[in-house]
């Protein structure tokens, strides 16, 4: 047994070592829009991104930005109408998901792709027990009879650590608390090991110590498979934990990504650091908070270019006309700013 | 005029038990809060935090007596507002107002913000007519909102307006004391952090008490001078803010500030977690309430239960081994200064905010 593998929890079921440079998942100026809406503005705007083996992108935005929704079109799930996929392409391997059909897609979620929503309870069917609404995935997917489908589904809340696995296959979703539902969740998202797990805010309804304990599941769960994972959330506190890589989105565009240090030590779009500025240190006060002004405004109203500008503080008249390009700062990290490095541009009172 | 003492609003030995009794009511006893004293300070921002079902919100109702104890006694400048009438109740209700969790929830569709705002003025007969209408105007000034806007409906605002809304209609009948039940945590962050000043404004400038009911912990620390922390109905640790997080004595709240994330990727590592669930406040475990997940329980504490007892520096703790375990919670909390970019940027920024506002026409 070799150093690495030694360190990999038994039972791993690893099959290639993660590689950063070979994506898992591209996603290519994906662009989706809602019917009604006013011309050329997309709820989710020419979003282009990575996923690369065994990591974790954390998509991060306040609501409206777009982030659920881009999940949802990466699933097959947008509701069609009103929502429509306009523009782009997300490849797994060179497949792209979205020139599948239909029957092909469903074969595709919930075996090589699976989601967890923030809802636990929504999302679990009341009416069956918990064990009938696990093997019903692995009955979709593999080809095994209904007592291997429990034996898996067993084997699976052993795996999320649910105490008394057995007796709980048996129990209705009501019968367990926020937690152990969103374990159960995580127990049918993971049933086929899929490569790729979306997560969309899993820990936002729960309470910080039950959030530390899924956090916790879901990450060394991620090490025993090698699966990567998409983590959509608000909280910058849950990016810092557990992201790899990190696109902040805003108004339906990513205004800035780059891996997890890059973004959290040197944040360059004033919307990421407008935001960094907004959350309340843990450590003592620092004086009155940052604020960004005002709110998002509503689709009529966003302005042609850079759609933070109504809010920006270094904002110019050209800014709100005209769509500014992702500037590169360091080979994996940009911008979406005319003034990105922001110092270099607005560093000296002008 | 008289010398007011320092101890504003007080509760002694609350008691709030829901079902048990009745036809209608269900045979199962929740014991939302369970023997609960405070004291809250004048011009102070007191802050009680805990999990969902802990009590807290409870506790603020029965502050305000918006819900009647089952059991203690809650002073107002001293005097008991268990005891007092429906019409004396109303006067207080000037006094004591609380801004709510749902801005989406707690503002009547029907009516436009300018009688939203304008019915706590005439309800206590404040001003009428034109004079009402100015007084109006001006709050929905204070809190940031257009006075322009007076005839508008709730849903024709975003969240974080409304929840102005809701602050201008508690400010209205001149408030001695605010409780503000999760008052931001329905909100984005960016809008979240407008609110927060704006109430800290707004207790500075009028001379408000705050008592604020969340389960932030970042925001906590931000806002406020006292904290009560609980569990299952109870407070285990009452402290001040900042030596409550530097140097946490109740396990429970060791366990909830090692939970809490981060925001910050440097010494990212594996925490001590707390195992299992909160124990349902209708059958709470004998004893220590919190034994069942404690990882320094020992057989005393699931026989006795603890007292709520005094610790040097004015803080409180119910539990029998704080003590021996007072160290454990050093470094609970490792929250890492901001790098020297990101220092440097929040600076930038902030020097273009302040402009940004001098010369906006908008200031929300």
């Amino acid at each position: 047994m070799t150093n690495e593998s030694a360190l990999r929890p038994s039972g791993a079921n690893v099959t290639v070592a993660p590689a950063a440079s070979q994506p898992l998942l591209r996603v290519e100026n994906l662009s989706v829009r809602f019917d009604g809406a006013p011309p050329g503005i997309n709820v989710v705007d020419d979003v282009s991104f990575t996923l690369a083996k065994g990591k974790t992108l954390c998509i991060v935005g306040e609501s409206g930005c777009g982030k659920s929704v881009t999940a949802l079109a990466l699933m097959g799930l947008l509701p069609t109408p009103p929502a429509r996929i306009v523009q782009g392409a997300a490849y797994v391997g060179d497949q792209n998901l979205f020139s599948l059909s239909e029957r092909e897609r469903a074969d595709f979620r919930g075996n090589r792709t699976a989601m967890i929503f923030q809802e636990p309870m929504t999302s679990l069917n009341p009416a069956f027990t918990i064990g009938d609404q696990i093997a019903e995935g692995i009955l979709r997917h593999k080809n095994v009879s209904k007592a291997q489908a429990w034996e898996r589904a067993l084997e699976m809340l052993r795996r999320v650590r649910i105490p008394a696995p057995e007796k709980r296959l048996r129990a209705y979703p009501h019968e367990l608390s926020g937690g152990m539902r969103q374990r159960v969740m995580i127990a049918m998202a993971l049933a086929n090991e899929p490569q790729i797990l979306i997560a969309d805010e899993p820990t936002t309804a729960l309470d910080v110590t039950i959030q530390a304990q899924i956090l916790s599941l879901v990450r060394r769960l991620q090490e025993e498979s090698g699966m990567s994972m998409i983590l959509i959330t608000h909280d910058l506190g849950v990016v810092a934990e557990v992201a790899d890589e990190v696109a902040v989105m805003y108004a339906g565009r990513i205004v800035e990504s780059g891996s997890v240090d890059a973004i959290f030590e040197d944040p360059q779009h004033p919307y990421t650091i407008g935001l960094m500025g907004s959350v309340p240190s843990l450590g003592r006060r620092q004086g009155r908070l940052a604020t960004i002004r005002g709110s998002v405004p509503p689709a009529e109203l966003m302005p042609k270019g850079c759609r933070f500008s109504p809010r920006c503080p270094f904002a110019e008249s050209r800014c709100a006309s005209e769509p500014p390009p992702l500037t590169e700062i360091t080979p994996a990290h940009s911008a979406r700013c005319w003034y990105a490095p922001l110092e270099q541009h607005r560093g000296a009172a002008a | 005029m008289s010398i007011k003492s320092e101890i504003i609003l007080e509760g002694i030995d609350l008691v709030k038990h829901f079902g048990g009794g009745g036809v209608l009511s269900s045979p199962t006893v929740v014991r939302a809060v369970d023997g609960v004293s405070l004291q809250v300070k004048r011009g102070e921002t007191f802050a009680i935090v805990g999990e969902s079902g802990c009590g807290k919100s409870t506790l603020g109702r029965l502050l305000l007596r918006l819900i009647e104890a089952t059991k203690g006694d809650v002073l107002y400048e001293g005097q008991s507002i268990r005891a007092l009438g429906s019409r004396e109740m109303r006067r207080l209700r000037r006094d004591l107002q609380i801004i709510f969790q749902d801005p989406f929830a707690s503002l009547n569709p029907r009516m436009n913000v300018g009688d939203i705002i304008g019915e706590p003025i005439a309800l206590h007969g404040l001003a009428r007519g034109g004079a009402r209408r100015e007084r109006v105007s001006e709050l929905l000034q204070t809190v940031g909102i257009a006075p322009t806007h007076a005839d508008r409906y709730p849903h024709e605002f975003s969240g974080g307006q409304r929840q102005r809304i809701g602050i201008a209609r508690a400010l209205a009948g001149e408030p001695k004391l605010i409780i503000g039940d999760e008052p931001v945590s329905a909100l984005d962050v960016s809008i979240q952090a407008q609110i927060i000043n704006l109430l800290e404004d707004l207790k500075e400038r009028f001379g408000l008490t705050l008592v604020i009911v969340a389960h932030d912990l970042a925001v906590i620390r931000h806002m406020s001078d006292r904290v009560a922390v609980m569990y299952l109905g109870e407070i285990v640790e009452l402290s001040e803010t900042d030596a409550l997080f530097d140097n946490p004595l109740h396990p429970y709240t060791q366990a909830l500030l090692t939970a809490i994330p981060v925001p910050s990727p440097i010494n990212r590592k594996a925490k001590p977690l707390l195992q299992g669930d909160v124990p349902s406040p209708t059958a709470p475990p004998p004893g220590c309430r919190f034994h069942t997940r404690c990882p320094h329980a020992k057989a005393l504490c699931r026989e006795e239960h603890p007292k709520l007892e005094s610790a040097p520096d004015g803080r409180k703790v119910a539990c029998h081994f704080w003590r021996e375990i007072q160290n454990a919670g050093a470094g609970a909390l490792a929250a890492p200064a901001p790098s020297e970019a990101l220092a440097k940027r929040l600076a930038l920024y902030r020097t273009w905010r302040d402009r940004q506002d001098k010369t906006g026409a908008s200031s929300q």
